[in-house]
């Protein structure tokens, strides 16, 4: 896949995103699309939507609501605003097996290999909307059930499931849907990674083991015995069989089993993660395209640790697509593997330096997304730094920090390391830190050349960290009486809060009367 | 041939298209007649077909600057009268269904308006396409044919100038070689591809090769190949009496005009049906030039030679006119 645009399907009214080759990661916010992306390559690989074709399924719920808005809006003023169409672009590389996919049938008409799925107005049923508009009033919702969907090629040609030269797994750990045998999940992902000789060769065992269900010497003395002792209802034999009919296949009598265990008897944190290494151990000689909804359900850390490094080695030879929420995820995969979605493009992120990426994989408890989704950053060397920031930003805004997008990350001496994530991305970012000594210029120029939008640190003569800066600011029996201390002079006070950091910016954090503030800390929130 | 030929490259990807759906079912068969089902590097696709899925859809942005218009061919009409070539309701009728009879034309144009991508794209996909019964092509199907003849696609196209009666549309380009000009067209283009002559018959005997020979002066003479003898052999002629009788002894092909040629009662086929199938004997409800044509031997007053040609042509053994 190379790329995907969106019109007006769900959340996205316009939408673009350029795929890698291998891993892509994307991060978002809550409802700012992840899954949508992953429904709509769904959709354009298959036509179904959660299983069920959406031919069948075309709800107003599908269509923008942006669009849906702008659509009924236009109605009810009594004008003839055509209703809004979903239309999914799927792109694809061009090689031998997607050449017949080539063409111009894209709204970019760009010639390219793809997929197309269209939902729109249907002429067929223009008659009926006719009679529908004379009392616009009464359209509440986009008339859906007047839609028809096409799947095309570029190459304009209506596609069938078996002409996609793709085979896709989608995994959705967060939801997993039991059913009688093998889950449907594990039945199509096995069914995939079985070769068609294998698949033939399981189809006759199974049909073997039912023929030899009959032939046994119990089953024949019953049905015999059946037959004999029949009343005289009807003349037809009553015997005992297994079911040979289509629908009687092997997927929905044999179970997967780990350890012995029947599959829908294991953990949920071990079947979604048998259901990914099933996955991705499927052979490269087709072109495989996974999709992973957030890999970090169910799993613990440990597991989890185990279940990345699987996916982040096996997607050399297949192109993986997983959301998450979850940093631990998102660095072990690589940074330099995100996306972020945003309402009309997936940002890629661009020019990370090779240090950063490995320096967050090997300490990925850093927490690298809240600095991905903020709207704006703060970054700071401590614990007691961000609680005294918090305290800050409360004093100004009346409101905590995280209320209002921004985050405030302790990242010990990593600022460079932050600022090379959140740049690229256009997210404003913030250093606050401590002169340590050095000229307040020199530290701000540093900074402010990695890309900081500001950089805020104390004057030398407040002193060299937050704690003599507090100090600087406030009458000594004010912080006495904040701490519950009885300090005599300045420096034995300064000591006191060096030796006690955390303890002392907790009760900051929490005072109910204010102290002042350090003027640099106070610069930091302004609004 | 063609399926010889298109068995022999299994590591080559091949389409195989013709005009008529039953040739192209006639084909299929033989195709799959080693493993039951059409090897996996062959395509088998109706030349109509492949004009909407490979000519006309792909690009077609490029004539009518919107992508995804096309919803299918409407076989039942033709372009309007008055409208200009490549405007849209020149091509597409109010269901945006591509008329059949400009359906080659659009193809032409969609690759010509896209810059050659039409076979740029089928270039990618196939390495071999193969065109039975080519006699068929007409009008704006030739351009089409001088469009993968100039490209890198191997083409081969197989066809009996002789059996030239349906044609894929009824536009005036190319009218001049509608028949069995077909024949001049690929003399015009020997420089682009081998032509090969056969007048050899696999199927028919000599007397009904001389009798066939005799309806194409300006051709080659048939040889027969195997020259069978049944005891009933060559072209009889009976009077309408006898038919029953000659039906009940020979068994043979009853053939006639169209719906409208009187049989007796008799159940028969058109012969442009029978096209490109094979029986031992045939019976002929002949038209009137065709009785003329028995009575004078003369073939420069036969209008179409074709027809009758086809009908004397499925015969292995002997053709029988009802006179």
């Amino acid at each position: 896949m190379k790329k995907i645009h969106i019109e007006n399907y769900r959340v996205f009214e316009h939408f673009k995103l350029d795929f890698r080759d291998g891993l892509n990661v994307l991060v978002g916010d809550n409802d700012s699309g992840k899954t949508t992306v992953l429904e709509a390559v769904h959709l354009a690989l298959t036509s179904r939507l959660r299983g069920r074709l959406i031919a069948n399924d075309i709800s107003p719920h599908l269509v923008n609501q942006v669009a849906a808005k702008r659509y009924l809006d236009a109605v009810h003023a009594g004008g003839n605003e055509p209703p809004p169409e979903i239309v999914i672009d799927l792109y694809l590389e061009e090689r031998e097996e997607t050449a017949f996919l080539k063409g111009t049938n894209n709204t970019a008409m760009e010639n390219a290999c793809g997929f197309r799925v269209k939902m729109g107005f249907s002429q067929d049923f223009s008659e009926e909307y006719q009679r529908l508009l004379e009392k616009p009033e009464e359209i509440r919702l986009v008339p859906t059930e007047y839609y028809r969907l096409e799947w095309r090629s570029f190459a304009g040609n209506a596609v069938t499931a078996r002409s996609v030269p793709i085979s896709l797994s989608y995994i959705d750990a967060s939801s997993i849907r039991l059913q009688s045998g093998a889950d449907r999940y594990v039945e199509q992902i096995i069914n995939q990674q079985l070769s068609p000789a294998e698949r033939a060769e399981l189809a006759r065992a199974y049909r073997m083991l039912r023929e030899t269900f009959a032939d046994d010497d119990a089953i024949q003395a019953i049905n015999t015995r059946l037959s004999e002792s029949q009343d005289d209802l009807t003349d037809k034999e009553l015997s005992l069989s297994v079911d040979v009919s289509q629908k009687a296949s092997w997927e929905s009598n044999l179970v997967p089993h780990l350890d012995d265990l029947p599959f829908q008897y294991i953990g949920s944190g071990d079947q979604a993660a048998l259901k990914i290494l099933i996955a991705l151990q499927q052979s490269a000689d087709r072109c495989h395209v996974i999709l992973i909804e957030e890999p970090e359900n169910h799993q613990s850390p440990t597991s989890l640790g185990i279940l990345i490094k699987k996916i982040a080695e096996r997607c050399e030879d297949m192109q993986v697509v997983a959301t998450t929420h979850s940093s631990f995820v998102l660095n072990k995969l690589g940074l330099d593997r995100l996306i972020l979605i945003g309402p009309e493009a997936g940002l890629p992120i661009t020019g990370l330096p090779a240090e950063t990426l490995d320096y967050f994989k090997k300490l990925p408890g850093y927490d690298t997304l809240r600095a991905v989704l903020a709207k704006r950053v703060i970054l700071v060397e401590g614990p007691s730094d961000e609680l005294v920031v918090q305290r800050a930003y409360l004093d100004a805004h009346d409101c905590l920090p995280s209320e209002d997008g921004v985050s405030i990350l302790t990242c010990g001496h990593s600022f460079e390391r932050f600022l090379s994530i959140t740049k690229p991305l256009g997210i404003p970012t913030v250093v606050v830190t401590d002169n340590d000594g050095r000229e307040p210029q020199e530290v701000r120029d540093k900074y402010n050349a990695l890309g900081a939008a500001s950089v805020h640190v104390g004057e030398l003569d407040g002193g060299v960290t937050l704690e003599p800066q507090i100090v600087s600011a406030n009458e000594i029996a004010a912080l006495n009486g904040l701490f519950g201390t009885n300090h005599a002079g300045r420096d034995e006070l300064c000591a006191y809060m060096t030796a006690n950091k955390t303890v002392c910016a907790l009760a900051i954090f929490e005072a109910a009367n204010r102290c002042t503030l350090p003027a640099y800390l106070v610069d930091t929130v302004a609004k | 041939m063609v399926v010889d030929g298109a068995r022999s490259e299994p590591d080559r990807r091949v389409l195989v298209s013709t005009y008529t759906n039953d040739n192209l079912q006639r084909i299929a068969r033989r195709l799959s007649v080693e493993d039951g089902v059409i090897p996996a590097n062959v395509e088998v696709m109706p030349w109509m077909t492949l004009l909407l899925r490979e000519g006309g859809n792909p690009y077609q942005s490029a004539v009518f600057g919107e992508p995804g218009l096309i919803q299918g061919v409407d076989f039942d009409r033709g372009t309007p009268l008055y409208a200009t070539r490549g405007s849209r309701r020149y091509y597409l009728d109010r269901s945006r269904n591509v008329y059949g009879d400009v359906l080659s034309d659009l193809a032409c144009r969609a690759n010509e308006d896209s810059g050659g991508e039409v076979i740029r794209r089928l270039e990618a996909i196939y390495d071999h396409i193969y065109i039975d019964e080519v006699q068929d092509l007409v009008g704006w199907d030739l351009e089409f044919l001088d469009l993968l003849f100039g490209s890198q696609i191997g083409v081969t196209v197989v066809g009996d100038p002789r059996q030239h009666i349906l044609f894929t549309n009824r536009r005036s380009k190319n009218k001049k070689y509608r028949g069995s000009e077909i024949a001049e067209w690929i003399d015009e283009r020997t420089a682009l591809c081998k032509v090969e002559t056969r007048a050899d018959s696999f199927r028919c005997n000599q007397h009904l090769c001389d009798f066939a020979t005799g309806l194409f002066p300006q051709m080659e003479a048939m040889q027969s190949v195997e020259n069978v003898l049944s005891g009933h052999d060559g072209i009889f002629e009976i009077a309408e009496d006898e038919v029953a009788d000659y039906i009940e002894q020979y068994r043979p092909l009853v053939l006639r005009h169209n719906k409208d040629s009187k049989t007796l009662g008799h159940a028969a086929i058109n012969i442009g049906l029978a096209k490109g199938s094979t029986w031992d004997r045939v019976l002929i409800f002949p038209t009137k030039p065709m009785r003329e044509y028995l009575a004078h031997r003369d073939p420069t007053k036969l209008k179409a030679p074709e027809r009758l040609y086809v009908a004397v042509t499925r015969a292995r053994y002997s053709a029988a006119f009802v006179v």
